[in-house]
């Protein structure tokens, strides 16, 4: 990396390598078949370089030349990219304990194990078919660039996600661990998702109206993409955004606060610089109900005249290689403070309303206008407090600067779910469409 | 390549193995709104190591050859690992030892258009979108692939084949201040730069309706009856049903499996669908997948009832059914798994006419805006529709998205119009992204659809 930095600058005004290594392993058992076992040993480097006020860029996976490589990133300068942000200098960052140096010890035989234990364990609970993913990724991460800044991640993480499928289908209960290493799935943990299962075994069928629903913390994200998109940068700039002008104006029900904390190293994946080497900090975004920033990436932030908030990360929605992405504002480490009561307590306060295990469809709605769409997959249909079965042929809809402010119990835990950590979350009032 | 891959395959001492190595050619141009984000062209390449021994099977996909003998003994003690857990072991359906280079006819070699051409085409499209006054930005870019595949066999199978893919696509948002809407916009192919050429009209009428939708009313959610265009009738054939023709997907669901026996009746009459891959200058054309087999033209549902399924060499065996080369890999990245390639629903004799006079009172809904699945469960959004009164088209609606059950759906169909349609560009995201991915329908008339609206 040194030798590239060096040959780099003496041809252009600055330049930025960002570099990874990934070792990934996976297991799949379904219904108590052991399906996949594979492993990845992927490596990458991009440069970014600025001269005469444009920007370039080039990535390989195999540096077999840094000539090439400069050759390359130079060759894009002509297209003409504006580089409208210089490369932060970022001396220091906190110390994170994002690895656990017990991974190594690790083995995929001890994968099989739990899988297999956790089969026998849950063999005379449930008469649904059961399904496991698992998995480990040691991850290294390099960001240097001409103006000092020179940090490096590694972080390790080891994930299972159980699903009970319904029969005459794929759609199911789940949960999952996610973890910087290897833990025996706890009896709890298991028990619970076997009763909550249970309880849906019976497919019912009711009309729509108006109704409280339930989402547990997986079926989150379908709200959580709308103000990701909302909060971005990205869409400030791009007027995509609804919440233009808005911080310091209350948005949501009190009862919800929202941060974004990459700090926090209880989870894995923390992150102490992004993928542009600017220090992360915790950033609330949603205070009591209020909005408190917006976040940004070197290019956003230039454009929009505001500071980068350490937000510029190679992802996407649909995942891809992380070498050829650009930058974008990411929100990635997202925290939902969680409420007061007891999962089973908000669902005795539901009348009538559904629970939704998991969201079909989140992504084919109209996110920037905060509306969605989502098929049920499953949802639980509760009467009188109690779940009655679950609801077949039926689809939810709202936009969340509307469903979002009729919050009426948060769960008083979080727990892994995708796109971050969140507790489940019911809502008054939302418009249910079924099929009678 | 075939000399370095024969060395290292010489290293792997198992029953059987493939590897695979591909080089990729990536050209990326990006516009948002007025402003140029991206441009450049980047070479990556990887490899694909596969083994089988004593019935278990394993892979591992690694960038660094340096590293292959670390590869080769992590995938043969996976393998072997995999042989200990297994309860069946694992095996391939014997296939033709093929040796063959193919690469596919283009109508115009993108490799051999400079970027500032491609970069030109872009921008004029883009600003024939951005010229309209309430288009608030988009997000519109060229994307050029261009994969060389070198794959081997401890079988003798030496195989080369191209893949070249371009598109310009993105989307495009409009604002009036109170409300946001956005449509997708499209143009690309297998076969060539040439289907990118003289596509002004297009995305000036994408823009247009990006604008309209600011004027359109919410749907009201409910049952209804609709026509659904080709996009949505592909989408509807890739996503509810395609995905559980595929073999890897039913293996170990019990119920499924049961339902998606071969002789299973599971629609109307009306319907049949094929996935054909080898269908030259079709998005989705290729000649052997990414296991060395020959791609087969496949009847999947001929009216109504369930005559195929798609394979790989390992539940080809397993189901002992015929291979059909649908094994496939997003890019060096991954080990191949069963995709569609040229997934469509055989055309009907109605016109699209009739069908409107047969809905009589409905909705006309028109392109995808996604979709996903869940066991035989469905949702997908639609980018608009209008309302349709006494068969005649009338006011704009958006908002959409359709929910459904696979079986019933199918069933549902009532009518197929006679104007078969496949899509320019692709996206599937079965584990792997597959952006040549390619569907087709005729405009359907659909019973009961529940729309989830607002």
């Amino acid at each position: 990396m040194n030798g590239l930095m060096d040959l780099a600058i003496r041809k252009c005004d600055g330049a930025e390598i960002f570099s990874i290594e990934q070792n990934e392993n996976s297991i799949r058992f379904e219904d108590a078949k052991i399906k996949y076992l594979q492993s990845t040993m992927q490596s990458g480097l991009a440069l970014r370089l600025t001269k005469n006020g444009k920007i370039g860029f080039a990535y390989t996976k195999n540096l077999r030349s840094n000539e090439e490589l400069i050759q390359n990133a130079l060759s894009t300068l002509k297209g003409g990219v504006d580089a409208v942000f210089e490369f932060p200098r970022t001396e220091s960052v906190p110390a994170l304990n994002s690895y656990d140096p017990s991974i190594e010890q690790m083995n995929n035989a001890m994968m099989v194990d739990e899988c297999k234990r956790i089969y026998q364990f849950m063999e005379n609970k449930i008469t649904g078919q059961l399904n496991i993913t698992a998995g480990t990724t040691v991850t290294n991460i390099r960001v240097g660039n001409s103006c000092g800044t020179d940090l490096a991640s590694r972080s390790s993480n080891y994930y299972i996600t159980i699903m009970i499928l319904y029969p005459g289908s794929g759609t199911g209960i789940h949960q999952s661990l996610d973890l910087k290493n290897f833990k025996k799935v706890d009896d709890s943990f298991m028990n619970e998702l076997a009763d909550l299962y249970s309880k849906g075994r019976k497919e019912i069928k009711t009309t729509g109206g108006r109704m409280k629903v339930l989402f547990l913390p997986d079926a989150m994200y379908t709200l959580i993409w709308r103000l990701q998109s909302a909060t971005s940068g990205e869409s400030l700039y791009n007027k995509q955004s609804p919440l233009a002008d808005s911080i310091g104006k209350k948005i949501f029900d009190d009862k919800l606060t929202i941060t974004n904390n990459p700090l926090d190293d209880n989870h894995p994946g923390a992150r102490a610089f992004d993928d542009e080497g600017v220090a992360c900090h915790e950033l609330p975004i949603i205070d009591k109900g209020e909005l408190k920033n917006y976040y940004y990436d070197l290019y956003y932030a230039a454009k929009m005249q505001a500071k980068p908030s350490g937000h510029g990360f190679k992802a996407a929605r649909w995942g891809g290689d992380r070498i050829s992405m650009k930058p974008v504002p990411t929100l990635g480490h997202l925290w939902i403070k969680p409420g007061n009561t007891e999962f089973w307590k908000i669902v005795q306060s539901m009348d009538r309303g559904i629970i939704v295990c998991g969201a079909l469809g989140a992504h084919s709605g109209n996110i920037p206008n905060g509306d969605f769409s989502i098929g049920l997959s499953p949802g639980l249909y509760v009467e009188k407090g109690e779940i009655v079965g679950r609801i077949k042929d039926a689809m939810i809809a709202g936009n969340i600067y509307s469903v979002m402010n009729r919050v009426a119990a948060i769960e008083n835990k979080n727990h892994v779910a995708y796109t971050g950590y969140y507790p489940a979350v019911l809502f008054e009032d939302i418009n249910v469409a079924a099929k009678s | 390549m075939f000399d370095e891959l024969k060395s290292i395959l010489t290293k792997v001492d198992a029953d059987y193995a493939d590897i695979r190595h591909e080089t990729k050619k990536e050209t990326r141009i990006t516009f948002n709104g007025k402003d140029l984000t991206e441009i450049g062209n980047n070479t990556t390449d990887g490899y694909v190591l596969r083994v089988i021994d004593h019935g278990g099977y394993a892979s591992i996909a690694f960038t660094d050859p340096a590293r292959h003998e670390q590869a080769i003994n992590t995938v043969l003690q996976n393998a072997r690992l995999m042989s200990s857990a297994a309860k069946q072991p694992v095996i391939f359906k014997k296939s033709p030892v093929i040796k063959d280079r193919y690469s596919p006819e283009l109508r115009e070699d993108p490799r051999d258009i400079s970027i500032e051409e491609k970069l030109q085409l872009t921008r004029k499209y883009n600003d024939i979108i951005m010229k309209n006054e309430k288009i608030a930005t988009t997000n519109v870019g060229y994307i050029e692939q261009a994969r060389q595949k070198t794959f081997l066999t401890t079988e003798g199978t030496e195989i080369q084949e191209e893949l070249v893919t371009t598109r310009i696509s993105g989307l495009i948002t409009s604002n009036d201040g109170k409300l946001i809407q956005n449509v997708r916009v499209a143009a690309g192919g297998s076969n060539g730069f040439g289907i990118l050429r003289d596509r002004e009209d297009d995305f000036e009428k994408r823009a247009g309706i990006a604008v309209d939708l600011l004027n359109a009313q919410p749907i009201e959610g409910g049952c209804y009856r609709a026509i659904v265009n080709q996009s949505l009738g592909g989408v509807f054939t890739h996503e509810a049903f395609g995905h559980f023709s595929e073999a890897d997907i039913i293996e170990n669901n019990r119920s499924m499996r049961e339902k998606m026996k071969i002789g299973a009746k599971l629609g109307s009459e009306l319907v049949s669908i094929t996935d054909d891959p080898t269908l030259a200058g079709k998005l989705g054309h290729y000649r052997y997948d990414d296991e060395g087999v020959a791609a087969k033209r496949t009847e999947l549902l001929k009216q109504g009832v369930l005559v195929g399924h798609l394979h790989s060499r390992r539940t080809a065996a397993s189901f002992d059914e015929p291979l059909n080369g649908h094994c496939v890999a997003e890019d060096y990245r991954y080990a191949p798994i069963i995709r569609m390639g040229t997934i469509f629903m055989e055309p009907g004799k109605n016109s699209f006419e009739e069908l409107l006079r047969m809905l009589g009172d409905g909705y006309y809904l028109i392109d995808a805006k996604g979709g996903q699945t869940s066991g035989e469960n469905f949702t997908f959004g639609a980018q608009y529709g209008y309302m349709v009164r006494n068969g005649k088209i009338g006011a704009m609606v958006r908002d959409i998205n359709i929910s459904g059950n696979l079986y019933s759906t199918l069933s549902n169909i009532s009518a197929i119009a006679d104007d078969l349609k496949f899509s320019e560009v692709g996206g599937c995201g079965k584990g792997q992204a597959n952006i040549r991915s390619c569907y087709g329908t005729p405009h359907l008339l659909i019973n009961n659809l529940i729309i989830g609206g607002k």
